[in-house]
């Protein structure tokens, strides 16, 4: 009888070449993963190397040590992945190695002085995205903390605005300075709020797609169901429009949209989203004059192209010189555009690679925003689907916004393009939510059987307290019946 | 949900399908009109940056070259300098981002960046050496010393001088007031540049446009080298005419008579006529030969034509306007000797006393003696070329002894001008009243002439164009212009090419 607890307690660890034969699916994904990654750290230092002959014309003298350094955190990132979250899709942190890699590049070449800095915000991305996978082992545990995330994401939506820590660049109130250290939060919230409003509609979303609340003609969701998300929204669109932040104002709009159309399984949010950004839209529009400046400069840029219109207006300057194939890494003038290392990296990489080199960027997006879907697919439960897919139009609606900004295709609004922008803050939170991503894709793997379904480091803590405790027991009650037996 | 999150993916798929097409839009379908943009200074910028040769002159000055940029900060690698400031800008040009670029640096900027096809073929072969830097470089056929020589002979009065090697038509010297120095705007940003740019151009003479070979002036008696040049060709004339001793003229069509300079009586046979530069026997000669043999004696000297330098932009001379020139003999008779509408580029002067020291030859010029690859080996070496034969080797014979009367007859209006250690030259002097309305007394004082007579091997024309003449006081081409003439020939035959 002790024996079997004990055997049920503590299931003997498989061999390698066991736990290999367990899961052959999983196993042949992290192998592709590997030779995926590999490839994108070479692309990178191809393009690296590139750039350097197309700038100064000599081959960079740190080369050995950026391939060093480069395919060090990515087989960190790639290791981290087989070990802690081995079933998860393999196409994932290629294309966000990648993207990363060509938006490393391009800083570079772009300002040479950024590249130390950018070095260290990958280090610490790819550190926080090990991080992610070690903590949250579980994807639902994270359901668990929807009010600490709530509250803490509109926090952070808010200390741009506290005196003395907000600081205001290039016109929006995104950032928080505490000493040498500069970040903006809103990145964070972003990821904070996709998996409250995922916990929260997977809970309620049958309640509030009832509509059981009669006004008038109209049947809406009880109020009290759908208080907390209208407050998490309209929360997110003022605090963005007093921080003048209008892209990110869109992206939690349309997150926020997209979860409870997906959630309810009603069209009908769809069409209200539309309404009530439309209506947004033209009072912002009406009301403030930087939103005026920008639809303006949006409509025509050509008629103040050397004042408003510059940004812009260069950057087509730029596509065009471009063209189908660029004019090679290193060989165009992307610092024509301001902020090229920012918002408008995207136009630097249609300048310098071409048409071609742009539709990659565009392809690894599509292709990331696939796999998140497949996962949300893939998922059996409501709140790792939901997570997916609001994880997945983060990435998708952001990358959109900013890149259609650049080819003047939407109204030009500052926001970063994901793992390609300079920035420590982007690359974290992008990372952060690639984890969160790759951890709703493992846990379905597991519960899909593709591979076993491994207790994690902290269940077996919890499960070896739960011995020592039963052990405890036994002995406790041995010594006193044995007391009593003789 | 599984519905809801298919439709989510089409969705974004077709944002992305938008995305892909209007990146086509603007990269393909619209970059012919974009890159043709004037704003769109890409182009121009990548020309800009690329690495650029010097530009030297025949006693090795540098006079352009490109240097790293002290400025970290700028766009660009290389910065443009002109350590010869003025000396040489009118040949050199300029070289800038927004304003374009002038001369050599416009005309043989595909050699200085590497991009004629030789270059590239050449680079092609040297792919092995890992050189990216292609850029040619420039040697010119000026001197530098000369040019410091001609600058301080015009002692900074408005004018030019122009040194050529009469067999070959290389451009010695070539220096003109006022001229420029190309470090005042290059480099500096865009409206401090545009600011100075525009100043010089409003500025008296605008030296942008090079006075030398760029710009024309009244020539006056030095002209009476062509007029006579025509006529002996055409058989009008020949060395044994006499011409009347007189003050007056009336050439027909007019009542107006023609006087010879400030009314002196003048007149002789040819040789006299010719040193004493006398007015009335050329337009006499002018009015003999007609409209027709005169216009077309003109062309062949080369006139209404361009100059053929190996430089953007030269002017023409021009022997004003010749319609219904038979219904205005006066003017013919006046243009004869080199007033009204006549005009010649200083340099093209150079060519005229070239041409009767290189037995009737009127070769081409240039500047460029001879390109280079990056690698210093030579491209291409500037052949000399005939461009005109308006006079017989016979006729040139006779026009340096004509010439030779000038600097060392009787009375020649350039005997005060000898050159150092007896050298014999020949020369002819010009004085041009323009007739100004308002300022009735100015006039350009011209010489041309070459040396030395025996073998001659230069070729010279000086023109003074702000001279005030008054009676008291007459400024005229041999007074003025003579001293300049032989300041720089004393120099150029005392210190021939090392």
């Amino acid at each position: 009888m002790t024996d079997l607890l004990e055997a049920d307690l503590e299931p003997p660890r498989p061999g390698r070449r066991e736990r290999r034969a367990a899961a052959p699916r999983a196993y042949q994904r992290r192998n592709a993963e590997l030779s995926l990654v590999i490839m994108a750290a070479s692309i990178t230092a191809v393009a690296y190397t590139v750039a350097s002959l197309g700038t100064n014309a000599e081959i960079p003298p740190g080369l050995f040590g950026f391939v060093a350094f480069l395919l060090g955190l990515l087989l960190l990132a790639h290791f981290a992945v087989r070990k802690l979250a081995r079933g998860a899709d393999s196409t994932m942190l290629p294309l966000a190695a990648l993207l990363h890699g060509i938006g490393f590049v391009m800083i570079t070449r772009l300002d040479n002085d950024l590249a130390s800095l950018q070095s260290l915000w990958s280090t610490l991305g790819i550190a926080v995205f090990v991080a992610t996978l070690i903590f949250v082992q579980r994807a639902t545990d994270l359901a668990r903390y929807r009010w600490l995330l709530f509250f803490g994401g509109a926090g952070a939506l808010l200390l741009p605005l506290v005196p003395g820590l907000g600081s205001t660049i290039n016109g929006a109130r995104i950032w928080v300075s505490i000493g040498p250290i500069n970040f903006q939060p809103g990145e964070f919230a972003k990821i904070a709020l996709a998996i409250f409003f995922a916990a929260y509609f997977a809970d309620n979303r049958l309640l509030i797609a009832a509509k059981t609340w009669k006004v008038g003609p109209f049947r809406l969701p009880e109020p009290r169901f759908i208080l907390p998300v209208l407050m998490a929204w309209g929360f997110a669109i003022v605090v963005m429009v007093g921080e003048r932040d209008l892209g990110s104002s869109l992206l939690f709009f349309t997150l926020f949209v997209v979860m409870i159309w997906v959630a309810t399984e009603r069209v009908g949010w769809l069409v209200l989203g539309l309404v009530l950004f439309s209506g947004a839209a033209y009072f912002s529009w009406s009301r403030f004059g930087h939103v005026q400046t920008r639809v303006d400069i949006w409509l025509d840029p050509w008629s103040d192209s050397l004042g408003k219109g510059y940004q812009i207006v260069q950057s087509l300057f730029g596509l065009a010189d471009g063209g189908l194939t660029g004019t090679g890494l290193g060989r165009g003038n992307p610092n024509q555009v301001p902020e090229a290392q920012n918002d408008f990296i995207f136009a630097s990489i249609g300048e310098e690679l071409g048409l071609i080199g742009a539709t990659a960027i565009l392809m690894s997006y599509l292709l990331i925003v696939g796999a998140g879907l497949r996962t949300a697919l893939r998922t059996d439960r409501e709140f790792e689907k939901l997570l997916a897919v609001g994880l997945t139009t983060i990435i998708g609606v952001q990358a959109f916004i900013i890149m259609g900004g650049v080819i003047k295709l939407v109204p030009l609004t500052g926001i970063t393009l994901p793992f390609v922008s300079y920035g420590g803050s982007s690359l974290v939170s992008n990372y952060i939510l690639l984890a969160l991503l790759m951890r709703v894709s493992d846990s379905s793997a597991r519960r899909l059987g593709e591979m076993p379904d491994e207790p994690t480091p902290g269940e077996r803590w919890t499960a070896w307290l739960l011995r020592r405790q039963v052990r405890r027991d036994q002995k406790h009650a041995t010594s006193r019946s044995g007391a009593g037996g003789s | 949900m599984n519905r809801q999150i298919r439709q989510l993916a089409g969705g974004l798929m077709l944002c992305y399908v938008i995305l892909f097409a209007t990146l086509n839009y603007w990269q393909v379908g619209r970059e012919t009109e974009l890159n043709g943009n004037v704003e769109n200074t890409r182009a121009v910028r990548r020309e800009f940056n690329k690495p650029r040769g010097p530009i030297v002159t025949a006693d090795g000055v540098i006079a352009a070259v490109s240097v790293p940029n002290p400025d970290p900060e700028s766009d660009f690698d290389q910065q443009r300098e002109y350590p010869t400031g003025d000396l040489l800008s009118n040949v050199t040009g300029y070289f800038t981002l927004n304003f374009g670029s002038t001369q050599v640096e416009r005309e043989f900027g595909d050699v200085l960046t590497g991009d004629t096809t030789e270059q590239q073929v050449r680079a092609l072969r040297d792919l092995l050496s890992s050189e990216v830097d292609n850029s040619g470089s420039i040697q010119l056929t000026l001197r530098h010393d000369l040019q410091e020589v001609a600058k301080f002979a015009l002692g900074g009065r408005s004018g030019s001088v122009a040194v050529i090697e009469v067999e070959t038509g290389a451009v010695r010297a070539l220096y003109s007031n006022p001229s420029y120095d190309p470090s005042s705007f290059v480099g500096l940003p865009f409206e401090e540049a545009q600011e100075q740019i525009v100043e010089l151009q409003n500025a008296p003479g605008n030296p942008l446009v090079d006075p030398g070979y760029q710009q024309r002036y009244m020539p006056g008696s030095t002209f009476k080298v062509i007029t006579t040049g025509i006529a002996l060709e055409a058989g009008v004339i020949d060395p044994t005419s006499e011409f009347d001793r007189t003050t007056e003229w009336v050439p027909p069509q007019t009542s107006d008579p023609i006087q010879n300079y400030r009314g002196s009586q003048c007149g002789g046979d040819l040789a006299e006529v010719f040193r004493r530069s006398c007015n009335i026997p050329f337009a006499q000669i002018a009015v003999e030969l007609g409209p027709e043999r005169m216009v077309s004696g003109t062309e062949a000297w080369g006139m209404d034509e361009a100059l053929p330098i190996d430089l953007p932009r030269a002017a023409a001379s021009t022997f004003g306007d010749t319609d219904d020139l038979d219904q205005q003999l006066p003017l013919l008779a006046i243009r004869g000797f080199g007033q009204n509408e006549d005009q010649m580029v200083p340099l093209h002067m150079a060519m005229v006393a070239g041409t009767v020291a290189n037995r009737g030859r009127m070769m081409s010029p240039y500047v460029v003696e001879a390109t280079f690859d990056q690698k210093g080996r030579v491209l291409r070496n500037t052949e000399p070329e005939l461009w005109k034969t308006p006079i017989s080797n016979q006729t040139a014979g006779l026009l340096t002894q004509l010439m030779t009367g000038v600097t060392e007859g009787e009375r020649g209006t350039a005997g005060s001008v000898q050159l150092a250690n007896g050298v014999r030259f020949a020369a002819k002097t010009g004085t041009a009243e323009l007739g100004l309305i308002g300022d009735p007394d100015r006039v350009h004082a011209w010489m041309i002439g070459f040396a030395p007579l025996e073998a001659p091997k230069y070729a010279i024309a000086v023109v003074l164009t702000d001279l005030t003449s008054t009676q008291a006081d007459a400024a005229t081409g041999g007074r003025e212009a003579g001293p300049v003439v032989k300041g720089v020939l004393d120099y150029l035959l005392a210190n021939p090419m090392p």
